[in-house]
Parts: C-alpha cells; sequence; structure tokens
C-alpha cells in the first residue's frame, strides 16, 4: 500500500512537471505588443505631480497643467475647477530597471519598466507604501494615481510613457 | 460673567430656557449690573433685526425664472421616465454579474495557462493596497486612455503642496 | 383653470392642482413666492448668482417633492425650508473647500465675544428704516457664514434653537455659541457703523 502511495505521488509530480512545461513555451512565444522595446535600448517616460483645487489661484509660481489632461481629468469623476503642475520628471528605464523619483516632500514614486510595455508603479506617501500598481503602459495611456488633500484639494501623480 | 451665564441669559431672551431656571436667570438679571447690560444688548439687536431682514428682489423677470425651473422639471421628468427600464435592465445585469464573473475568471485561467499564438492580451492590472488603512478605487477609461487609482485615507493625507516651492524634490 | 383664476386661488388649492401635474398651478406659486425664497437664499449665501442657482433649485425640487407636502405648515414655510437646506448644504460644501482664517477659527471657538464691551446704544434710535435695513445688510455681509446662517434661521426664520441644530447638523451649544457670537458681532458692527 505504501508502494503505491509512493506511485501515485511520483506520478502526480511527473505530470505537474511536464504540464508547466508544456505551458512555459506558450507563454512566452505569443506575447507581442505594437512599438514595445523587447532590446535593451530605454524608454522614456514621464511623471507628473498635479494639484487640483476649485479655488482661483493668485500664485503666479503655480503652472495650470497640460491642457489634454486637464480635459481628461474633466471628463472624469475626478473633476476639480483648476489643475495645476506642481513637479514634472523625466523617467529613462531600460528593461526591468527600476528608478526612485521623489515628486514632493511627502511623495516618492518607484517606476520599474518591464517587458512587452507594462511597468510596475508603487507609490509612498510620508514613507509608507500606500499603492503597487502594474499594467501596460504604451504611449497615449495614461496611468494616474490620485487622493484627497487638505481644503478639499486633490493631488495626482500621472504617469505616461513619451518619445 | 461665565460662558455658561451668558448663554444661559440669551435662552432666557430666546424663550428656550425650562421655567424653573428662566426664574433663576430673572431673579440673577435682577440684582447683576452686567448681566441687565449684556442682556439689553441683546434685546435691541433682536429687535434691530425684527422686520428689517433685508429686501431683494429677484433679478429675473417671472417668464425667464419659470421657463429655466420648467426646463429643469422637464429634463428630470425625462430622466425619470428612463429609469425603469434601466432598473429592469440592471435587475438583468445583476443577476448574470455573479455568473459573468465566474466565466470572466474561467477565461482569464484558460487563457493564462493556454495562450492563443500570436494574439494581443495585455496582462491584467493588478492594483495591490498595501498600507492597512487606504482604500483604493480603480477608475479605468479606454476613451480617455487612462486608468485613475483614487486612494481614500480615513485621516487627511498631504502629498501635493499647495507652494511649488515645497514640490522640489529633496537635495 | 383660467389664468385669472389662478391668481386669485389660495396657494394650498394651488398645490392639490400642482400635486395632479398642473404645471401652470405650480408657476403661479413660484410667482407669488420667488422674492421670498431669492431673499432668504441670498440672506445666507450673500451672492446673487448662488442665491438665483439655488432659488431655482429649491422650486424643481419643490415640485418633484410635492407629493410630500401635507398641509402641516404654510407652503411659504414649506418651500422656505427646502431652499434653506439646500443653502446650507452649499455652505458645508463651501466650507470644506475654504482655508479657514484665524479669525473665523476664533469666532468658532468663540474666543473672542466673551471680551468685548457690551453695546449699549440702541441701534433702532436715531435711524432711518432705510438706513437701519442698509446697515444691517452691510452687517450681515461682514460675518462668517455660520454665523449669519443662524442668526438668519433665529431672526428671520423664527427656528427654535434644536430645530437649526438639526439643520445645520450640529449641537445646541453650537448653535447658541455661534447666535451668541453673531448677535454680539452685529451689535458691535452697528455700533461701529454709526459712529461713522
Amino acid at each position: 500500500m505504501r508502494y503505491g502511495l509512493f506511485r501515485a505521488c511520483l506520478l502526480l509530480l511527473v505530470a505537474a512537471f511536464f504540464l508547466s512545461v508544456a505551458a512555459a513555451p506558450a507563454q512566452s512565444s505569443s506575447r507581442y505588443y505594437s512599438g514595445s522595446s523587447t532590446g535593451t535600448n530605454a524608454v522614456n517616460f514621464e511623471a507628473q505631480l498635479i494639484w487640483g483645487t476649485n479655488d482661483k489661484q493668485s500664485d503666479p509660481k503655480l503652472k495650470p497643467a497640460d491642457s489634454k489632461l486637464i480635459g481628461k481629468l474633466q471628463k472624469s469623476p475626478f473633476k476639480w475647477d483648476h489643475y495645476f503642475e506642481m513637479h514634472k520628471e523625466p523617467i529613462k528605464l531600460r528593461l526591468n530597471e527600476e528608478k526612485t523619483i521623489t515628486m514632493s516632500r511627502n511623495c516618492v514614486i518607484s517606476v520599474t519598466y518591464l517587458k512587452d510595455e507594462n511597468i510596475k508603479f508603487q507609490l509612498f506617501g510620508k514613507g509608507k507604501l500606500a499603492n503597487t500598481v502594474t499594467q501596460p503602459l504604451p504611449k497615449g495611456r495614461l496611468l494616474i494615481t490620485g487622493g484627497d488633500a487638505e481644503n478639499s484639494t486633490a493631488w495626482f501623480v500621472v504617469l505616461k510613457q513619451v518619445e | 460673567m461665565t460662558e455658561e451665564q451668558q448663554l444661559k441669559l440669551q435662552a432666557f431672551l430666546d424663550g428656550e430656557l425650562p421655567e424653573s431656571d428662566g426664574r433663576e436667570v430673572a431673579a440673577w438679571i435682577a440684582r447683576d449690573a452686567d448681566a441687565t447690560a449684556l442682556l439689553g444688548e441683546l434685546k435691541n439687536t433682536r429687535n434691530a433685526l425684527k422686520g428689517f431682514e433685508p429686501e431683494v428682489k429677484l433679478p429675473e423677470s417671472r417668464e425667464f425664472h419659470w421657463s429655466k425651473i420648467k426646463r429643469e422639471i422637464e429634463r428630470t421628468a425625462r430622466e425619470s421616465a428612463v429609469a425603469p427600464k434601466a432598473s429592469l435592465f440592471t435587475w438583468f445585469r445583476r443577476a448574470l454579474i455573479p455568473l459573468g464573473a465566474a466565466v470572466a475568471l474561467g477565461l482569464v485561467a484558460i487563457i493564462a495557462i493556454h495562450p492563443v499564438p500570436g494574439s494581443h492580451h495585455p496582462i491584467p492590472m493588478t492594483a495591490n493596497v498595501m498600507v492597512g488603512d487606504a482604500n483604493a478605487f480603480t477608475y479605468r477609461d479606454d476613451t480617455q486612455d487612462m486608468t485613475v487609482v483614487w486612494l481614500s485615507y480615513p485621516t487627511e493625507n498631504k502629498f501635493a503642496e499647495k507652494s511649488s516651492a515645497d514640490t522640489l524634490p529633496a537635495k | 383653470m383660467a389664468e385669472s383664476a389662478y391668481s386669485s386661488a389660495e396657494d394650498i388649492a394651488l398645490v392639490r392642482l400642482a400635486q395632479k401635474g398642473d404645471t401652470d398651478a405650480f408657476e403661479e406659486l413660484v410667482a407669488r413666492h420667488r422674492d421670498k425664497i431669492f431673499a432668504r437664499a441670498f440672506s445666507m449665501m450673500r451672492n446673487e448668482e448662488e442665491a438665483v442657482d439655488l432659488s431655482q433649485e429649491a422650486w424643481v425640487k419643490g415640485w418633484q417633492r410635492l407629493a410630500q407636502f401635507q398641509g402641516d405648515s404654510s407652503f411659504a414655510t414649506w418651500i422656505t425650508r427646502i431652499v434653506i437646506n439646500l443653502c446650507l448644504d452649499e455652505l458645508r460644501k463651501q466650507k470644506r473647500r475654504r482655508t479657514e482664517s484665524i479669525e473665523e477659527l476664533d469666532e468658532e471657538s468663540g474666543g473672542v465675544e466673551r471680551q468685548m464691551p457690551v453695546v449699549t446704544t440702541n441701534p433702532t434710535e436715531r435711524l432711518e428704516r432705510g438706513e437701519l435695513r442698509q446697515r444691517i445688510d452691510q452687517a450681515l455681509a461682514q460675518m462668517s457664514n455660520e454665523h449669519r446662517a443662524v442668526l438668519v434661521l433665529h431672526e428671520f426664520e423664527e427656528m427654535e434653537y434644536k430645530e437649526i441644530a438639526k439643520a445645520m447638523d450640529c449641537s445646541i451649544g453650537t448653535v447658541m455659541s455661534r447666535l451668541f457670537y453673531a448677535r454680539r458681532k452685529l451689535a458691535s458692527l452697528l455700533a461701529d457703523l454709526k459712529q461713522q
């Protein structure tokens, strides 16, 4: 009986091995995205810290956010009357490279460029990891992480792939 | 005079005190000049306001004002008329959601294990909330080509400062 | 019902017709009470555009909720309460957007008015009615939204403390403090204006 049990376990192990071997090549061979960088060339990204507020601002140092971005945000549930670009940072990443960027005193992001135009984006607020997102980010797509700030304003970190 | 006494005096003036308290306050006013003076001021202010609400007229003609109201009434009535159909659809959709979710999960599992050669299929987005007290809500808009992950915390979170000087990276 | 019949009908009769879907009857109600509703909204908001929008919204809500009007109060009181609630909602939204100044925080905590000397002059003496109305208007404009709201609800709407507390979603103690501060502030503002 013990020998029979041993044979059954061995058979299961072998079956599992062959299944994983059969599945692996299929996973790696079929993923192709137009414009993807499969070589060692670096890809350019851009991260912006945006502040959304309904109050009119007279501070000349405040730079309004890009009108295209404003248009997108105002068509979303995250509508404020005014959006200002507080900080912008270019990020150049090679495949599987990770970079950490300080967007503000309280906000740090980490971006890793994965294969097939995927990115892993992590946001740290006041030193604590707040969120991790892994998703494709082809050119033209925006990944935005946001939250409430004081006085019913809002902050956004916008990540996108650029030329 | 304490704050409590001042507020009691006001409540006495406004008739908001129970009878027994009212008698006490009346007796106090009779022997305390400061209380009498303060009550006098509150009374004068109340009398000044009586019948002196600022007179303002609606700066729109009767017809114009009504036309806007009527338009809004008709618009909301149209929306309510559509709603019953939507609720039927919603009921139908609700019944299918659990079944649909199960089918979708099954499809994802199948594709992950046995992908069709040469096909384009994005890796599903995973959003993990790592901080215990934050809630994440994901909004995906393919027409706007954007994904928004909205984080909310029980207490205020200040990642963006108003002053641009504060946002310069720490050197 | 002919137009002239509408203009001579009582409010309750117009309400009954409007409850059956008669928009002409409702229009007559709007025409009768629009100035009062606007005035109430303006007293609270101190902004003409906002007051017009909120008045309009109150009428639309009034139409939608007509079935709920039972006649326990007058129609005027009922519709006024709708516009008041809309104004209070809007003030709450604005408060969340606004950075509170030190003065406003001080008002809330009630630190200042306890030390204010008592104003002994009676503002109604030696002032023309029109002038007094204008000065009250100016004084109200200088107050914070919360203090003005409590004053309007108590003095003009004649609401009790507990009704105001419920409407403003705060404690009776807060209502009393705000009302006390608002009255004392008004007294000193009227006295100041008189001295000008």
